[in-house]
């Protein structure tokens, strides 16, 4: 329904796209921005600058086709195992929350868990990478123990998305998990 | 609360009828599995649920009413509402599709008699494919047990009742029967004749293998293979362990019941698998090693290599007895270790001299274990390598032993040096006073120790180099082996060919998003993915690597104990 | 799990005394301040800069301050926690290098640093301890940022070995350039100015304090017929166990009904049991092991004689918690102890076991004749003489002052470094403020202020804890968004925390 610009920790744009499909269902889509070509080229343009440094000195002709052969696999697992497009979230009352990253390559990753397991949904701050962030978590319940919480599921990894956005998401999901 | 009801994909297009499934009232929601069509006499279909409830051990029920698209459908809406007074068991749903419009309703009557509340929105229709749920195993993600009964969630109860009723789905649509009945359905024999034939063959020859491994245990426990240093030796060897390994392998592959559980079964075929991978691989290396006399180029090289590395030995001992690296060491002791080893050295070389006609030979029948699987041959290198490098092996004992005493000596020493003792009784160190002429010997006795500590460390420094050098060698080998033993290619092949069939969890997508009518969700299985393959089907290996982390390893030959192999500790216990 | 419980318990009574008192108190209050508490010594460890540190934070919470706390991880426990009334505790990820002292290059804890000064606002770093490395290096870069500095020394040192030299020489320049800074007692004082060259003028007296209610007496718990010497310190050698080692022989040779109870744990734990085995006293001398705070009053109330054998003392707070359980008070003259209890409550000794056991033989006849002052006097005498909330005033009043003084600037800064802190450690030391500075100008550039959310105040002027407790929010309610969010995270910091 809404497409909201909002900003990730480190200050790119993000978009959060947030679609109630009924009272008790709906998906909180978090993109980030697409891979810059500026920084594609500037990759590649240096792993080459270098492979022909070397190709200068040692006149060895390998050493320019395993520069491109290694650009080329190095971009296709950067799409396919690294840069993530965008994240989502899927709540559905009293089923369960659903939460799949999307590749860049168009692979896809899902975790689902069930309702019975979750105990709520929380925004939690911690210390990341010489920072201290919010992020939205899932706790579960402690199998044998189900007043307390056991393990924490973090939500939107790669995106990072900044405290307004996050709040924006904890609202309607708790919307939700009122509901059911 | 939300209702939800787990409906089958094939039912979309069914034709107007009852609907037969199962309520899972703890979860409330209801698991479609079949629609059973008009015309019926209700009394026939009583009798149905009863046979199918002591076929499938469920609790089955009529669960609602699914009516297509047609004309006048007022009409019939009432008779489907008189239906449920029919069947009194449970909710009653009322489950009909529009024509025109893609998905369907469904409108909840409770037991107790009250009209339809108008609760259509609280409704969830969660699609699935009846055939993928049936087949797949569901992996808990945290849970160690498969199939545990404790704390079963909702998904697992569902996939356990789609997988149980099996046997309603084994009816055909072209059946004579008092009714027609629409759910999934095979289309034709999954299996080929081949299959069937390997089927019917594999009962002969598992019990074969069965005597002929009955034979084998037999022979392995008489009693002159249990004397104690046939055992001992027999234990150390690479080959025997992996000849015993194998064993017990096939044995529980040829074990000729049928087997019922998935993880069993799938033990088995990855066992299977291992061993066919493992015959191929070691018959391709005889073909290599038989067919341009390989074998004896082998057994030509081996004998000067051999000589080449005591050769070289000598050399290096001889480099050590000298000033080696223009360190000063301890003259005297120096000359003793060094005349001690080189006379080991001068063994050794005739003991391989000795050995040399006969060494082609040797090799030319071990080189035919390769035909068991790449995996003995490989451990059969392993131990000839071993025993090959026997005398670097008992030099490192030596140093290892020699400094190993020291270490202990100057410890305790510089401990008398302080004042202190060790306790033994309390695990600690107490302070103790000593006298006189006892300080004198022990304060003596250190200054020796120390200052022919340098020596000995240079001595034990240089074979457990060497030895580390040979146990590096001997380590690649039985990785290789450990991974030919130990990949569950079975599993794999499945995960890659059947997907659906080892499930993760589920993943769900909306299917249809109108807020007028129920929410529809489409199920779909996530499989696993290979990493958690792996954990779960790895097949169990004997490891003849101590579990010894990098630190401990470290620690280890600082002291001075004996790494890999020949020692194993024993509790004080026994 | 037990530690929390205590601190809910702490709480309701410190609130039942304090109701009556809150609104003059909230009346007179001119400034409300935002505190950063950071040193590297806090709970779970234990000790008197521990809770220090918490007794102050709860009381300035109690009269509207906001006060978080740094310290490093300790073990599992690292990342961010809330304690009672929502004082938040930052468990940073830094190695631990010595005696819980963590490691430091004085520049890699900076980013960390700024990011919570900035996310929460900081106006005042309060540093605690001139053990505590962190302490040091969050002084440093606070001055470089431009923050009001206040540090508070806990501890005495000496003049002449090597270590005392090198970390005399640390302190200096750590010093030299803190707006403020707090001593426990007036030997603590003297003994902070002249190893930090310090004007004395910037230099407060503010003692420790116990809380009197934790401390009350029982001499039921006494065994009758016995007489019970207490001792309850780290086993280390600043507290003097070697001298305890020499009086323990001694008197229970002497007094077959006296017994010993020592609580505490340390690498001095050796020398305590071998005398025990050697004199054969298991049944005499009682070795408890590390004690839980909440532990140590049903200790103390099981004693007659509290003894204290440290070496050096700042200010301490053992004998005042002994003198509040009603126990008779043996300590060594050391540093600023002489200060703590009015000459009747107190015996002081020199440190030698000679003059101790004298010490404690007079206390030990007294007790026989029945001359001692009973527990409840010695109690109802301790019990006005230190409370937090009077420490906490007083330290409000030290914050009110920094507040209004000017931040040097880095030239003066420089300056200062240059010329009070001696040729060769001033330029080193000016040369790593200007390092440090072109740092955090690096870090402004790469994660510029306008990147970090700043955080949801949980204690302060406009704190959301006190709204805690009340019933979840409605799904459409019109709440704060920030309501929500300090709900959320403190039913999980209640429910995960261990």
């Amino acid at each position: 329904m809404s497409d909201e610009a909002f900003s990730d920790i480190n200050g790119n744009r993000i978009s959060l796209d947030c679609q109630r499909h009924s009272d008790f269902c709906g998906e909180f889509t978090v993109s980030s921005p697409k891979l810059s070509f500026l920084k594609v080229t500037g990759c590649t343009c240096a792993l080459w600058l270098c492979a022909y440094t070397i190709f200068f000195f040692t006149e060895v002709t390998e050493v320019l086709s395993v520069a491109i052969m290694l650009s080329l696999v190095g971009m296709m697992g950067h799409l396919h195992f690294l840069k993530i497009d965008h994240e989502s979230l899927l709540v559905i009352g009293s089923l369960g929350i659903q939460m799949t990253s999307s590749y860049a390559s168009g692979r896809e990753s899902t975790t689902f868990i069930e309702m019975s397991k979750v105990k709520d949904v929380v925004i939690n701050e911690a210390i990341y990478m010489q920072r201290v962030i919010y992020y939205l978590c899932i706790l579960l319940k402690e199998p044998l123990h189900p007043n307390e919480v056991g393990d924490i599921v973090p939500v939107f990894q790669s995106c990072k998305p900044r405290l307004n956005c996050l709040i924006e998401i904890y609202k309607q999901c708790q919307e939700i998990l009122a509901q059911s | 609360m939300v209702l939800k009801i787990f409906f089958p994909q094939c039912c979309v297009q069914a034709e107007s009828g009852l609907l037969i499934g199962r309520w899972l009232p703890k979860h409330n929601s209801a698991v479609v599995l079949a629609v059973i069509h008009f015309p019926f006499i209700p009394c026939q279909v009583k009798q149905y649920l009863c046979q199918l409830q002591n076929l499938i051990k469920l609790e089955l029920a009529i669960v609602g009413s699914w009516s297509k698209a047609v004309k006048g459908q007022e009409k019939q809406d009432n008779f489907m509402e008189d239906l449920c007074t029919i069947f009194p068991q449970g909710d009653w749903l009322q489950m009909y599709s529009e024509k025109g419009k893609r998905g369907f309703d469904c409108r909840v009557i409770p037991r107790n008699g009250t009209k339809t509340m108008n609760n259509d929105k609280n409704v969830v229709i969660i699609h699935y494919d009846q055939r993928k749920v049936m087949l797949s195993q569901l992996h808990p993600a945290d849970g160690l047990v498969l199939g545990s009964q404790k704390n079963v969630s909702e998904l697992t109860m569902v996939f356990q009742t789609v997988s149980q009723s099996k046997e309603l789905f084994h009816s055909d649509k072209y059946d004579e029967g008092p009714f027609k009945v629409t759910h999934w359905q095979s289309e034709g024999r999954e299996a080929s004749i081949i299959i069937e034939l390997c089927k019917q063959a594999s009962v002969p020859v598992c019990f074969m293998i069965n005597c002929f491994l009955t034979v084998w245990f037999w022979m392995c426990k008489s009693r002159i293979l249990n004397l104690w240093p046939a055992r001992f030796v027999s234990s150390k060897l690479s080959t025997c362990v992996q000849l015993s390994h194998r064993a017990e392998q096939l044995q529980i592959m040829s074990n000729p019941r049928k087997t019922s559980e998935h993880l069993e079964f799938m033990r088995k075929g990855n066992i299977f698998l291992s061993f066919l991978i493992d015959l191929a691989l070691g018959l391709l290396l005889i073909s290599w090693l038989y067919r341009e006399n390989c074998i004896a180029r082998l057994a030509d090289m081996l004998v000067p290599a051999a000589d080449r590395v005591a050769e070289e030995l000598q050399q290096l001992l001889q480099w050590l007895m000298g000033a080696p690296a223009g360190l000063k060491m301890n003259r005297a002791l120096d000359q003793v270790l060094g005349k001690f080893f080189l006379y080991h050295i001068h063994l050794w070389i005739s003991y391989i001299h000795l050995m040399s006609p006969f060494i082609g030979m040797i090799l030319w029948y071990l080189g035919l274990s390769a035909c068991l699987g790449l995996t003995i041959a490989l451990s059969v290198f392993s131990d000839i390598v071993a025993l090959l490098t026997f005398h670097i092996y008992c030099f490192y004992v030596y140093g290892a032993r020699l400094y190993c005493l020291k270490i202990y000596g100057l410890s305790s020493l510089w401990r008398l040096f302080r004042g202190k003792k060790w306790n033994v009784l309390r695990q600690r160190v107490d302070s103790c006073s000593y006298d006189l002429d006892q300080l004198f010997i022990g304060t003596l006795l250190f200054t020796i120790l120390l200052f022919l500590l340098p020596t000995t460390v240079l001595y034990y420094l240089v074979f457990t180099l060497l030895r580390l050098l040979v146990v590096l060698f001997q380590g690649l080998f039985h990785l290789c082996m450990d991974l030919i033993n130990s990949i569950p290619l079975f599993a794999m092949g499945m995960r890659i060919f059947r997907p659906y069939r080892l499930a993760a969890g589920v993943k769900f997508r909306i299917l249809q998003n109108d807020k007028e009518r129920p929410l529809h969700l489409l199920m779909e299985i996530n499989p696993l993915t290979f990493s958690a393959v792996l954990k779960w089907y790895r097949i169990p290996t004997y490891s003849c690597y101590p579990k010894d982390s990098w630190g401990a390893l470290c620690k280890k030959l600082f002291i001075g104990e004996l790494i890999y192999p020949w020692k194993t500790k024993h509790t004080k216990t026994d | 799990m037990g530690k929390k419980k205590e601190k809910c318990r702490k709480k309701t009574l410190l609130q039942k005394t304090l109701d009556g008192t809150t609104p003059t108190l909230n009346n007179c209050i001119s400034q409300k301040h935002k505190i950063c508490m950071v040193s590297d010594f806090f709970y779970p460890n234990m000790g008197g800069v521990e809770s220090h540190i918490y007794q102050l934070s709860q009381c300035l919470i109690e009269r509207g301050h906001k006060v978080i706390i740094v310290t490093h991880a300790y073990g599992n426990r690292k990342g961010i926690r809330f304690l009672t009334k929502g004082l938040k505790v930052y468990y940073l990820p830094l190695k631990v290098m010595y005696n819980q002292s963590t490691a430091t290059t004085i520049f890699h804890s900076l980013p960390l640093l700024r990011c919570i000064f900035v996310r929460e606002c900081i106006t005042i770093v309060h540093s605690h301890s001139s053990f505590s490395v962190l302490a040091h290096d969050a002084l440093f870069h606070a001055k470089t940022m431009g923050l009001h500095t206040v540090f508070t020394d806990h501890s005495l040192f000496g003049f002449a070995d090597v270590s005392s030299v090198l970390t005399n020489k640390l302190l200096t320049v750590s010093l030299c350039d803190t707006n403020h800074i707090i001593c426990v007692s007036f030997t603590s004082k003297e003994n902070t100015v002249l190893r930090g060259a310090l004007n004395p003028e910037i230099v407060s007296v503010i003692p420790n304090a116990v809380d009197p209610t934790d401390f009350t007496p029982d001499p039921s718990r006494r065994e009758d017929g016995k007489i019970t010497i207490v001792v309850i310190s780290r086993l280390v050698y600043r507290k003097g166990i070697d001298l305890l080692a020499g009086i323990i022989p001694k008197l229970c040779l002497k007094h077959p009904d006296l017994n010993f109870i020592i609580g505490g744990e340390g690498p001095k734990r050796l020398v305590i049991e071998e005398v025990r085995e050697k004199y054969q006293l298991h049944e005499r001398v009682r070795l408890l092991g590390a004690l839980e705070h909440r532990e140590v009053r049903n200790v103390l109330v099981q004693g007659h004689i509290f003894l204290n054998t440290s070496l050096t003392e700042a200010f301490c707070m053992a004998i005042v918690e002994g003198a509040s359980c009603g126990l008779q008070v043996v300590s060594t003259k050391v540093g600023g102890i002489p200060e703590v209890l009015p000459e009747d409550l107190i015996i002081l000794c020199e440190p030698t076991v000679k003059s101790l056991c004298e010490g404690l033989e007079m206390v030990i006849a007294k007790e026989r004749a029945g001359n001692l002052l009973s527990p409840a006097a010695i109690h109802n005498r301790v019990k006005t003489l230190y409370t937090w909330r009077n420490v906490a005033k007083r330290t409000e009043k030290v914050y009110d002052r920094v507040a209004k003084e000017v931040v040097l600037t880095i030239d003066e800064r420089l300056h200062r470094l240059m010329f009070s802190c001696g040729p060769v450690a001033g330029c080193i030391f000016a040369f790593l403020a200007v390092l440090d500075f072109l740092l955090l100008l690096l870090l402004k550039w790469l994660v510029p202020e306008s990147y970090m959310d700043r955080a949801v105040d949980a204690t302060g002027p406009h704190g959301l804890w006190r709204q805690w407790s009340l019933p979840r929010a409605s799904p459409n309610g019109e709440q704060k968004s920030n309501y929500h969010l300090s709900h959320s995270s403190v039913e999980l910091l209640n429910d995960a925390s261990c």
